[in-house]
């Protein structure tokens, strides 16, 4: 089979998915959604739409393993040392340890210690604090930072980490537009090595930027569009939107 | 949430009281308790005698300053030395259990049986360890050093675990969708974000053991308390209590050694780092501050 595109661990086939959702229901307590059926495949990025409380960050949870599914199947088929990234909504960063301690934990989850390659890693993680406009902050312990610098950082590790599928939890959320900007600029560098997304997300220009796919969860179900789809038949992000796509 | 509080800590209160009342039977034992202690104070105890701090007859002296023969010296230095090893020992020890020990870094099945040996090694008082040892390598200090780590991992892993577990979520979490390893998440993110209380409960440790080689030593296992001992046995109890006042300054130099070293790891270090001298004035202020 003919190669897609360069992974940063290596050739990904097109039909090789990197995550299956088999009938999900999501949930603590009570379910939130249910009869998930979904797959990704390398490049793709999904902006995941939907009001407050529904169920976004429940998802994203779920398909990192942090969150029990109370029924259905995720099977992540990434290498399960790095090939995962994580943006939580709080960002998950080490609050008492420097910004270049935060951002090279992405790099030692693709490149452990152990393993050696103590020189990509430097290299990684030099690349990408230039990236994101921070190498200045290096020494800087976390807890110092701005909220708009924080967020750098958390995309930052990410970026040093090379994930195959990146969870972004609302990662652009409360930026300026000059952040963003260099934020989606670093994501897009990301998605050049073939990284794959799943954004939780609520500004429509964002979405448009970035996705590929939208999922939109409403009335405990997950309705799956393509761009040109979600486009054409809705004005953005919005409560209580019309599924215009086919139910999965 | 104010009303049952106050509810809360009356109940706590009342159920005290009665738990007393029921342990004691013959209340009239306090009749005349404080002459007893004014007694034993004034007459015994006071003034100290701080002939503890010259230098002891035999052996001969051979140092330029007396004070470093001396008895005060002598006991509080080996007791420190003591208190340091076991602390330092303990505290690593603990920390490789504790992080087995944490529910949010291991599996119940793992979590579990860590827990049960820090709560066996937790559950014999450094006294008994100390006991333990010198029956089995003899007096000295090596026994009161076995002594006090083995307690010291006990304690400290308890205070670590549950630490642990308090920390926030989300950073652990990154770590755990990332796939990083448990070695990896626990020195560089589990560490680094509970260093502060990390620092403060080994400090406390610190103190904590010191403060208990008085009473290791009274049972052989070296220290300031071998001294104490003796003098009590002498009834020089004007001597115990220059020791003791010995030890009292030697728990503040920690505290303020404590104060110092959190610092660097917490947020108020951000702002300002205090000084020796800015520590001291302020220990000197609250304590006016709260006596008046």
């Amino acid at each position: 089979m003919e190669p897609l595109r360069i992974n940063w661990g290596g050739y990904m086939e097109q039909d090789t998915p990197l995550l299956v959702l088999e009938n999900l229901s999501i949930g603590y307590n009570a379910v939130l959604a249910s009869g998930i059926s979904a797959s990704i495949h390398a490049g793709e990025v999904i902006a995941v739409l939907g009001p407050s409380g529904i169920g976004k960050t429940t998802l994203v949870r779920t398909i990192a393993g942090l969150v029990e599914p109370i029924d259905g199947r995720v099977e992540l088929l990434v290498d399960k040392r790095g090939g995962l990234g994580y943006i939580p909504q709080k960002l998950g960063l080490v609050r008492h340890a420097s910004v270049y301690h935060n951002v090279n934990l992405g790099a030692r989850a693709s490149l452990p210690v152990l393993k050696g390659g103590s020189d990509e890693r430097k290299k990684r993680v030099n690349s990408a604090l230039s990236a994101l406009g921070i190498e200045e902050k290096t020494t800087e312990p976390v807890r110092r930072l701005s909220g708009g610098q924080l967020r750098r950082v958390a995309t930052a590790r990410a970026l040093a980490q090379r994930p195959s599928l990146l969870l972004a939890d609302e990662f652009l959320s409360e930026l300026d537009h000059n952040t963003v900007d260099v934020v989606i600029a670093a994501v897009k560098e990301l998605l050049d090595a073939g990284t794959s997304i799943i954004m939780v997300e609520h500004h429509e220009e964002n979405v448009t930027l970035l996705a590929t796919r939208v999922w939109i969860i409403e009335g405990e179900k997950l309705y799956d569009f393509s761009i040109d789809e979600w486009k054409s038949n809705n004005s953005p992000v919005q409560v209580g939107l019309s599924p215009g796509g086919e139910e999965e | 949430m104010r009303k049952s509080f106050i509810l809360a800590i009356l109940v706590l209160l009342y159920l005290s009281c009665i738990t007393l009342y029921n342990l004691v039977d013959d209340w009239g034992r306090l009749e005349g308790g404080w002459e007893n202690l004014t007694i034993f104070v004034t007459e015994s105890m006071w003034p100290p005698n701080w002939s503890v701090l010259e230098a002891q007859s035999y052996p001969v002296c051979e140092k330029d300053i007396e004070f470093f023969c001396s008895v005060g010296y002598l006991g509080m230095v080996e007791t420190i030395k003591i208190a340091f090893v076991s602390t330092i020992l303990g505290f690593i020890g603990a920390l490789c259990l504790s992080s087995f020990a944490a529910r949010n870094l291991m599996p119940m099945y793992i979590a579990l049986p860590c827990r049960l040996i820090l709560a066996a090694t937790r559950s014999l008082p450094s006294l008994i360890w100390a006991i333990l040892f010198v029956i089995v390598i003899g007096f000295g200090p090596l026994a009161g050093v076995l002594a006090m780590t083995f307690y010291t991992i006990g304690y400290l892993g308890k205070l670590q675990y549950e630490t642990f577990e308090g920390m926030p979520s989300d950073a652990l979490e990154v770590s755990k969708a990332m796939g990083l390893s448990h070695a990896t998440t626990f020195t560089s993110v589990v560490i680094p974000e509970t260093g502060n209380h990390l620092l403060s409960q080994l400090m406390f440790m610190f103190e904590y053991n010191v403060r208990h080689g008085t009473v290791i030593g009274i049972v052989g296992a070296g220290g300031i308390g071998y001294y104490i001992n003796t003098y009590m046995k002498f009834l020089q109890y004007d001597k115990v209590l220059a020791l003791l006042i010995i030890i009292f300054v030697v728990v503040v130099v920690i505290d303020l050694m404590s104060l110092m070293v959190r610092s660097f790891v917490t947020d108020e270090g951000d702002v300002r780092r205090p000084t020796w001298l800015k520590a001291m004035i302020k220990l000197y202020r609250s304590r006016n501050s709260s006596s008046q």
